[in-house]
């Protein structure tokens, strides 16, 4: 019996001693390799670390000397002690773009997408892959991740340029329709910088919505009177609506600027004399108004015989008919007759700008009354009957 | 419990009763009190999965900082270096071994397959030492080998030196190798799904409910303490899969045929030049890993450094397609050079990392080469060179659930899935047909071992009742019948025993004696009412032949009954069917090699 007991003892103390004595013990056995993995590891994160940003910074600086084969290298480096890092991968994409291997960058951003796809800049480097590869869809997709994405700072700065690039697409393709809608919706978010509204103003010139691009322009140089782009932007603007007048302020203004360059004294010219030619103007008197057909009809009838002349005598068979036309009208272009039928002044004014619009592409450079015409007619297009 | 305080007092005074009662509430405690091995086993198994994760961590950061001092921070090392590294390190790697390390040679997948089946899974510590330096050192010093098996024989090692330690019995010494080699190469590839798979199917060589639940917890734990310490980012970052189209499923297939022919050259290359060099003289042999360093370090000299360690690094650049299709395929072809030379040289290190990279690379190369000829395929080459590693893996290793699973585990995108059956299924079946053997039971005989054919194992035919039992038997007694009305179909039979039908119940047997003694009793009772009738042991026709074998050697038949219908008799089995139908397997399906 007393065996027994002894016995129990001895299992009792196995199951109430042994088993949790043996848990303890495998615990602290635990905690300490716990505790030297932990040591050793540290010690290696930190080599790791600072292996990373060293090589990183490599990279960089191969970038800044221009050698983004070297700086591949050096990110791809960096990207074995610290594999997830963003930046690093960031900028290996940027090196290989810049290397050339656009596949293997292309790789690089789709995977950071995958990451994150509302980063504003992976979107935007995408974006450019899908335009330079045609792929419309997937560009209009990540130029709207980058327009209304995530940007590490100046996020208003980046989403308008991610716009603006958007646009310049839309442009490059001939959709201008497109165009001009996020041109819309970029103009109404611009903050009070001349430069911005000035470049929004050239796209919308650049689209033909010349009175937006007007608006643009005189927004431009309100807060910066003596900005040069915008007030040659404005003057051209305004000549294509046909508002002579400003175009000729805008344009002397801009001719007295330092940035002045020849065109702007060309159209000015062209402008002065749109200005003197212009028979639509409002408020004339309808002796002025023939006066000045007349003498549309005068520049244009001698454009043509120079024209004439320059071919030795014989006009281009596209400028016979119009020569013809011109010949039947001769006789009758003098004031006495228009003021007698004023409703052959149009029909005058009509042939001399035909003559002007056929002759521009045979006859050789136009001087600054022709192309005063032709800007005439493109504004006012009028039916010759 | 509620039993007074008196009786766990041994000096109180004894009465019958009371000596009786106590009696029963000692063996109650003793059996509840004493040492349970299986309930500890379980508790075991966590602490050898937390022991071999912090042995991976260090194991890994070690080789890591191996290879920083020999070759370098850079991504591709200078080239003195990378000349120099791997043979001088294969020459102190050798003095080692052949010194102070004896044990540590090899891969370390065999060694813990022969410490399970021939030493009851102890596995010596010094073998976990050496194992865990040398490998360090090979693998950081550039010899083309992977950090997996060797991990895998640390965890096993470190299990069987705490179940020394324990002195745990023989049984669960056995089980507990296991358990610690799926630990280690959970936490060496950072996958325990694939790592529990890879060791029942390789290890283990069949699925075993007792010891699963052990390995499963033992690969959690390792995993959860290696992710502690190093993070829980995979050994490789995956690209999306994306859409499959039908179509990319011929180039998946063409990557299964190129992966099989693969895996047949690395298997015959290493099957080949194995035996020569175990063949040359002890002296020469002592030379080898830093013969195979001084090739390898020219290979990264010619200007392959890729091909250098365990190559996780290059299989991520394979896998964000950062090479051309010509370069991913000479990547593969040398790096079959490379780990062969350093494998077969005795060097230590596994070559689970070399043949993910093997695959990896083919399967980059033939994404490569669909997306420059077929670009409106949009497969990625991620997935390709993901694919790649599965097809190695089913065709080299020749573990092909662990190659699906591991695809999938890596991945964590189950639309891999029909690519990886496709790409794998080609792989295996060629390298099955050009390949007997595959290649660890080629290095376990060339090892002068005889250990259990894990392919032979896992694909042996399974004897069901239903392929061994004779039909109906012509005579079935009615249980409701008379003795008198049975007698005439029985009496003109030269039969012992006789079944009798029992309505809804399992049928009985009745002796040929036991009958005519009835008979002659003039016994008019039903046949069922009877003491003369005996219940007999039934089968049912799903039943593993090898579990009814035990059955019958002890009857002389025994009835095949519907699992719906107890009463229905659908045939009987006796021992000679139970041998015949085994003698006709092996006649029909022969082993594989």
């Amino acid at each position: 019996m007393l065996h027994d007991w002894k016995e129990m003892n001895v299992l009792r103390r196995d199951f109430v001693v042994r088993e949790p004595l043996l848990v303890v013990i495998l615990v602290l056995i635990t905690i300490v390799f716990s505790t030297l993995t932990h040591a050793y590891s540290r010690a290696y994160d930190r080599r790791r670390n600072q292996l990373g940003q060293q090589w990183f910074a490599e990279g960089n600086a191969e970038l800044q000397k221009n050698k983004p084969a070297a700086a591949v290298d050096a990110f791809r480096t960096s990207l074995i002690y610290d594999s997830r890092n963003w930046d690093y991968r960031l900028h290996l994409a940027e090196a290989l773009s810049q290397v050339g291997q656009t596949r293997q960058a292309l790789n690089y951003y789709q995977s950071l997408w995958q990451l994150n796809p509302k980063n504003g800049v992976v979107n935007l480097h995408l974006a450019e892959f899908a335009v330079r590869s045609g792929q419309v869809a997937d560009a209009e997709r990540y130029f709207s991740g980058a327009i209304f994405g995530d940007w590490p700072n100046n996020s208003a700065d980046h989403r308008r340029e991610a716009l603006f690039e958007l646009i310049n697409f839309y442009l490059q393709r001939g959709d201008t329709g497109q165009a001009e809608s996020q041109l819309i919706i970029l103009s109404a978010n611009l903050p009070e910088d001349p430069v911005l509204h000035s470049r929004v103003a050239d796209l919308y010139a650049h689209v033909g919505d010349y009175q937006r691009a007007l608006d643009q322009y005189r927004r431009a140089f309100h807060l910066d009177p003596k900005y040069f782009p915008a007030l040659f932007g404005a003057g051209e603007a305004a000549f294509h609506v046909g508002d002579y007048h400003a175009a000729e302020t805008y344009l002397t203004r801009a001719s007295h600027e330092d940035a002045a360059g020849p065109e702007v004294k060309n159209l000015l010219q062209i402008t002065q004399a749109a200005s003197a030619l212009n028979p639509f103007e409002r408020g004339l008197r309808e002796s002025e108004k023939i006066q000045r057909v007349l003498r549309s009809f005068q520049i244009a009838s001698g454009r043509l015989d120079a024209c004439s002349s320059r071919s030795g005598g014989s006009l281009p068979s596209k400028l016979a008919p119009l020569q013809q036309r011109r010949n039947q009208w001769k006789p009758n272009a003098n004031p006495r007759y228009l003021s007698r039928h004023p409703d052959q002044i149009d029909p005058l004014f009509v042939i001399a700008t035909e003559i002007e619009k056929q002759s521009q592409s045979v006859c050789g450079e136009p001087a600054a009354e022709d192309s005063a015409l032709l800007a005439l007619a493109n504004s006012h297009p009028l039916d010759e009957k | 419990m509620s039993t007074p305080d008196t009786t766990l007092n041994p000096a109180s005074p004894s009465s019958d009763s009371f000596v009786a009662a106590a009696d029963a509430f000692r063996r109650r405690i003793t059996a509840q009190l004493s040492f349970d091995e299986d309930r500890f086993f379980l508790i075991l198994a966590v602490f050898i999965g937390i022991f071999a994760g912090l042995a991976v961590v260090c194991f890994r950061i070690t080789m890591e900082w191996v290879r920083l001092y020999l070759l370098g921070s850079t991504l591709n090392p200078p080239p003195l270096r990378a000349f120099l590294a791997p043979c001088l390190t294969g020459l102190l790697i050798s003095l080692l071994i052949f010194t102070i390390f004896k044990g540590a040679a090899g891969s370390g997948l065999n060694q813990t397959k022969a410490a399970l089946y021939i030493f009851d899974g102890y596995i010596p510590f010094r073998t976990v030492i050496g194992k865990f330096i040398t490998a360090s050192l090979a693998i950081g010093s550039g010899h083309s080998l992977g950090p997996e098996d060797p991990a895998l024989q640390i965890g096993a090692g470190l299990a069987s030196a705490v179940g020394t330690r324990l002195k745990l019995s023989r049984k669960k010494m056995r089980l507990l190798a296991p358990v610690g080699a799926a630990a280690g190469l959970a936490a060496a590839f950072n996958a325990p799904i694939s790592a529990v798979l890879f060791v029942i199917e390789e290890v283990i060589g069949h699925w075993s409910a007792g010891i699963l639940g052990a390995i499963v917890l033992a690969a959690v734990s390792s995993v959860v303490t290696m992710r502690l310490f190093l993070g829980a980012e995979p050994l490789f970052r995956i690209p999306s899969v994306g859409v499959i189209r039908w179509q990319e499923l011929v180039a998946y297939a063409v990557l299964g045929i190129l992966g099989g022919i693969a895996s047949v050259v690395f298997s015959k290359a290493i099957g080949w030049l194995r035996p020569k060099v175990k063949e040359t003289p002890m002296t020469l042999q002592v030379l080898y890993p830093g013969i195979a360093g001084l090739l390898i370090g020219l290979i990264a000299v010619a200007g392959f450094p890729q091909v250098m360690g365990a190559g996780y690094d290059f299989m991520d650049l394979a896998m964000h397609d950062q090479y051309t299709w010509e370069i991913l395929g000479l990547l593969a072809g040398l790096k079959i050079l490379a780990t062969t030379l350093s494998f077969v040289s005795g060097t230590p290190g596994g070559m689970f990392a070399p043949t993910l990279y093997i695959g990896a690379m083919l399967g980059g190369a033939v994404g490569t080469v669909e997306h420059n000829f077929f670009p409106y395929l949009t497969g990625s080459v991620g997935t390709y060179a993901l694919v790649g590693m599965g097809v190695l893996f089913a065709g080299f290793l020749r573990a092909p659930i662990t190659s699906v699973f591991m695809a999938l585990e890596v991945s964590g995108d189950y639309s891999i899935i029909l690519p990886v059956l496709v790409a794998n299924t080609f792989s295996y079946l060629i390298s099955r047909r050009l390949q007997a053997a595959p290649v660890l039971e080629v290095l376990t005989r060339l090892d002068g071992l005889s250990l259990p054919a894990m392919e032979e194992k896992r694909e042996e035919e399974t004897l069901n009742v239903e392929d061994a039992m004779s039909p109906r038997p012509s005579i079935v007694l009615d249980g409701d019948k008379s003795p008198a009305e049975a007698w005439p179909f029985v009496s003109h039979t030269a039969e012992p025993f006789f079944l009798v039908s029992l309505p809804n119940q399992p049928p009985a047997q009745i002796s040929f004696g036991e009958l005519r003694h009835l008979v002659e009793a003039d016994d008019h009772r039903p046949l069922r009412e009877t003491q003369a009738i005996s219940p007999v042991p039934y089968l049912h026709p799903d039943e593993d032949l090898e579990d009814a074998l035990p059955l019958a050697t002890r009857h002389s038949f025994i009835p095949v009954v519907n699992r719906a219908d107890l009463s229905q008799i659908l045939g009987v089995l006796d021992l000679g069917d139970v041998m015949e139908a085994y003698r006709k397997s092996h006649e029909e399906f022969p082993a594989p090699y």
